[in-house]
């Protein structure tokens, strides 16, 4: 399908000289993005560079909101490390979890396959820290797990809420879809006749899957896993809720940055960073992407 | 044809899949059982179940402030996002112009960033515009946010639009609203509606953009979190499940007015 | 049938030069009572056939006639509800598609977008472990018989124009060196001058090759062009199948004949003297026929052995009308004679006919022999 341009007509041309039509489509979105995102973002990267712990915004310029980030007396960087690596793990463990799921929307459920669909997507509807209190009701003394365990004679459940790995259990339960999605979308690239064809050649399921299914499903895997990094190094309710403050991530700090501590020129500096490091990733995979491909234009 | 292979993975699939469904809905069905007990700490087994805590949650003026809030957000912003959305995805998908891939790339960085961190940027762009952050604020945080989904949603039914129609229409002498009422829209229906249900719904269950940005006004998800850090009561989980089940409830209806619209264009 | 078997190149093209001296082979590929049923609807509904070595087959059905659903099964895809396939005597309805020895070529050809031109040949190739360089060598050597230029051994494949990519498909295929090829249609998306091209080519490489082919298409023209042998199918049957020459001079049914293209068709019954007459009561002379037909049959008659007669003829059949009107196909003109309610199909060479137009009263004629008496 070849997408089409309008021609206008005589009477429209003299109206609006020259806009066209996808211009003028896109107006509305694009001013939302340019007031409600860009301009928030430049408002954090002029806070960035005022000095510490003042609201002097435009009229100060200083890097000591940077050097106080990469001051290794200074424990942020750790959450950094922590906020990183756990979207890192949250990434490699999704799509281990996710592949067989979004395989099977493709090619197993059948008719099935929409309903199935519907329950991963509803999750998203509901706001996850409800979901990750659940998580607290059955993890916690005398929870579900604890209580039902004793109900049945044995000694108790493992404590687990309040550690780390409770952090990367929360993450993973609640960045599940969009890992699954993309990559569902990903592996319905896949045309049958290709599979069908290796098959014929002689290829084993491992080598059509190496050579075939992998390398075609791969954009929407990647996005899959762009998203998750990213909804990942911004996480904040896992570690709050089912945390404990056992770790503190990066969300966090910024959040303390911008709110107790009242020091928004350190806190914009922190979000800058993680914006540079997440929008530099993301950029360099969508210019890896055809999106009108995966999207279905045909 | 099925070897004893494939018949394994099948079977791999199908279990796995209906393992981590199970483990996706039990921390919701942990909470409903939490707003069910009548003690005002939970421990499991429960002793005795009441609806006690669900009556408390209906009387309070408080929750019914925080419903009100939450529902006049949703609405707007499925409303007005549903408007911008429309036209974003006839730029992203339908008509081929110079920066369409440009647009097509900048529209996904707000759904590729972290939540909380575009929320404080709000919160800070706001206070720079000297405007005290309300729930008409959380408005614009949930637009910036929900308009490219449903963009990318309506997206998807105009890429399956054939465009020769609206020139068929056109050639036979149609005005572009005539087109836009008699052909476009009508096509596009389903995806409309898919994209209202989405907005409204990730609108209701917003968290992280409602925390910062929604000022001293409060919606369910935020007093839910305020009242699990400190405070809690069996009206946490029973709120909680009361809005997870109107969530149900909302895309049920949604999801049957869909299915019936795009039956009735099956059948005409 | 293990792979092991297949010898990785092709067979002595000498040993098959000529059809004539070839002894009587058994049957590479043998079809009994095969049927495929898809809830309570026979897509397959009872075929047999056998398939001699080295042979070319084509299968012609419409859209529906269960042609694709049959090649699914020959290639592995699918397995038969009932009866049995063979290959070369052994059983293989439950053989998956890559343990045996055929290979088939896709109506979408099947190409892999991300792969090279090279990248795709070699794969079957790289599935048996050969080694890179023998492997390149190979994709060159196969590139040189399909006759794609060397350069585009690199190239990828999505870049490729139709016809490239048809010979991309069937190099890919014949690097899997299978015993019995499988068509689907795939030269259906090209226009109509390359399609003559490829058609004669790939009725050249199965020459060449010595290999046999099994070719499904529902173009009956595209069957006559290349097969040794045609098979109707229709409803899941085989109608007919014989040799281009049988289907076209001894079509068996009337739906036989009707695919071929236009006719004129007329249901005649019994006069009770041995011959036969149209429903208004004339009576009409027919060639003789071995079939054993009822009471009511079809009488199939070719606008091309149809002539319009200017004075006393030897014809056996003459009908008076009015010529409603004429179209041009080429080197022949073809006319619509209206006759009573009855309307005929005449086809004359453009020369053979001077002057006629539109409302002239024309006499038409044709041999009974030219007129087939055809069951149903």
């Amino acid at each position: 399908m070849a997408a089409v341009t309008y021609t206008a007509t005589a009477g429209e041309r003299s109206l609006l000289p020259a806009i066209p039509a996808g211009l003028r489509a896109a107006a509305p979105v694009t001013l939302l993005l340019v007031l409600g995102f860009l301009a928030p973002l430049l408002t954090v990267a002029a806070y960035a560079f005022a000095t510490p712990k003042s609201f002097d915004v435009f009229r100060s310029f200083t890097l000591a909101n940077f050097s106080a980030v990469f001051d290794p007396s200074n424990t942020v960087w750790m959450s950094f490390a922590w906020s990183l690596a756990y979207a890192a793990a949250t990434v490699a463990l999704l799509a281990v979890i996710a592949y067989p799921i979004a395989y099977g929307l493709n090619r197993m459920f059948g008719k099935w396959s929409g309903l199935v669909g519907v329950l991963f997507v509803f999750p998203l509807f509901v706001s996850e820290n409800v979901r990750l209190y659940g998580w607290v009701l059955f993890f916690i003394k005398n929870g579900v797990l604890d209580g039902g365990l004793k109900w049945l004679g044995f000694s108790g459940g493992p404590e687990v809420l309040y550690t780390p790995g409770a952090i990367l259990f929360g993450m993973l339960y609640v960045y599940l879809p969009f890992m699954l999605f993309p990559m569902s979308l990903g592996i319905a690239m896949i045309p049958r006749d290709l599979v069908d064809a290796a098959r014929d050649l002689g290829a084993s399921r491992l080598m059509i899957w190496r050579e075939i299914e992998l390398p075609l499903a791969m954009p929407g895997i990647l996005i899959g896993m762009l998203l998750t990094f990213v909804l990942g190094a911004g996480a904040i309710a896992e570690s709050k809720i089912l945390g404990g403050q056992s770790v503190i991530t990066i969300a966090q700090d910024i959040e303390v940055a911008f709110t107790y501590a009242q020091n928004w020129p350190l806190g914009s500096a922190l979000a800058l960073l993680l914006v540079a490091i997440v929008s530099g990733l993301a950029l360099y995979v969508l210019s890896k992407l055809d999106l009108d491909r995966i999207l279905g234009k045909r | 044809m099925e070897t004893r292979s494939q018949i394994r993975a099948r079977a791999f699939v199908k279990i796995w899949t209906a393992f981590v469904i199970l483990a996706i809905y039990l921390p919701i069905i942990c909470g409903a059982l939490a707003g069910l007990s009548k003690g005002r700490y939970f421990g499991f087994p429960i002793r005795v179940f009441s609806t006690e805590w669900w009556g408390k949650t209906f009387a309070s003026l408080e929750i019914q402030s925080l419903v009100q809030n939450s529902l006049l957000i949703a609405f707007i912003v499925t409303l007005v996002s549903v408007v911008f959305a429309f036209f974003g995805a006839l730029a992203f998908a339908r008509y081929d112009w110079r920066g369409r891939k440009l647009f097509q790339k900048a529209i996904l960085l707000p759904v590729f960033f972290p939540q909380p961190v575009l929320g404080l940027a709000l919160l800070l762009w706001f206070n720079a515009l000297g405007i005290n952050p309300s729930w008409q604020t959380a408005v614009v945080a949930h637009l910036v946010w929900i308009v490219p989904v449903v963009t990318l949603v309506i997206a998807i039914q105009v890429y399956s639009f054939d465009p020769t129609l609206e020139e068929a229409a056109r050639d036979l002498g149609a005005s572009r609203w005539f087109i836009l009422r008699e052909v476009t829209l009508p096509i596009l229906w389903p995806g409309i509606w898919s994209g209202a249900l989405f907005a409204f719904l990730l609108s209701w269950g917003n968290f992280p953009l409602s925390l910062y940005t929604a000022g001293v006004d409060s919606t369910i998800p935020k007093w839910l979190y305020s009242k699990m850090v400190a405070g809690y009561s069996p009206m946490v989980p029973a709120l909680g499940t009361m809005s997870t089940l109107s969530a149900a409830a909302v895309l049920l209806v949604g999801g049957l007015a869909i299915a019936l619209v795009r039956r009735r264009q099956a059948d005409a | 049938m293990s792979l092991a078997t297949i010898s990785p190149t092709l067979p002595d093209t000498a040993t098959k030069t000529d059809d004539a001296v070839l002894p009587a082979t058994a049957p590479v590929l043998q079809l009994v009572g095969v049927r495929k049923i898809f809830g309570d609807f026979a897509a397959v509904d009872g075929i047999n056939v056998d398939i001699k070595e080295g042979e070319f087959v084509t299968i012609v059905g419409p859209s529906g006639s269960g042609k694709t659903t049959l090649l699914r099964m020959l290639a592995g895809m699918e397995s038969p509800s009932e009866g049995y396939i063979t290959l070369r005597g052994e059983l293989i309805n439950d053989v998956p598609p890559d343990k045996r020895p055929t290979c088939l070529v896709f109506q979408s050809l099947a190409l892999f977008p991300h792969k090279t031109v090279g990248e795709n040949i070699e794969f079957p190739l790289k599935v048996r472990r050969m080694a890179a360089a023998e492997r390149k060598a190979r994709a060159l050597e196969l590139m040189r018989m399909v006759r794609l230029p060397e350069h585009y051994y690199a190239k990828n494949v999505m870049r490729c124009s139709g016809g490239e990519k048809q010979r991309v498909a069937l190099a890919r295929a014949f690097a899997y060196d299978p015993d019995v090829l499988f068509f689907d249609e795939p030269l259906s998306a090209l226009d109509y001058k390359l399609k003559k091209v490829l058609e004669k080519e790939l009725k050249d490489l199965h020459r060449e090759s010595g290999k046999t082919f099994v070719y499904i298409t529902h173009s009956l023209e595209e069957a006559m062009v290349m097969s040794d042998r045609v098979g109707v199918m229709s409803r899941g049957r085989l109608v007919q199948i014989g040799t281009p020459e049988e289907i076209y001079t001894k079509p068996a049914t009337r739906f036989v004949a009707e695919f071929f293209g236009e006719v004129n068709s007329f249901e005649v019954r019994r006069d009770g003297q041995g011959g036969w007459i149209l429903g208004d009561g004339q009576s009409i002379t027919v060639a003789p026929t071995d079939e054993v037909i009822g009471d009511t049959a079809t009488v199939i008659v070719r606008p091309e052995t149809m002539r319009f007669v200017t004075g006393p003829s030897t014809a056996g059949n003459l009908i008076t009308g009015r010529i409603y009107n004429e179209y041009s196909l080429g080197s022949r003109m073809q006319y619509q004679v209206h006759s009573g309610d009855r309307i005929y199909l005449v086809e004359a060479a453009r020369a053979a006919v001077p002057g006629l137009s539109s409302g002239d009263s024309v006499t038409i004629g044709w041999d009974a022999r030219d007129a087939i008496v055809v069951g149903g």
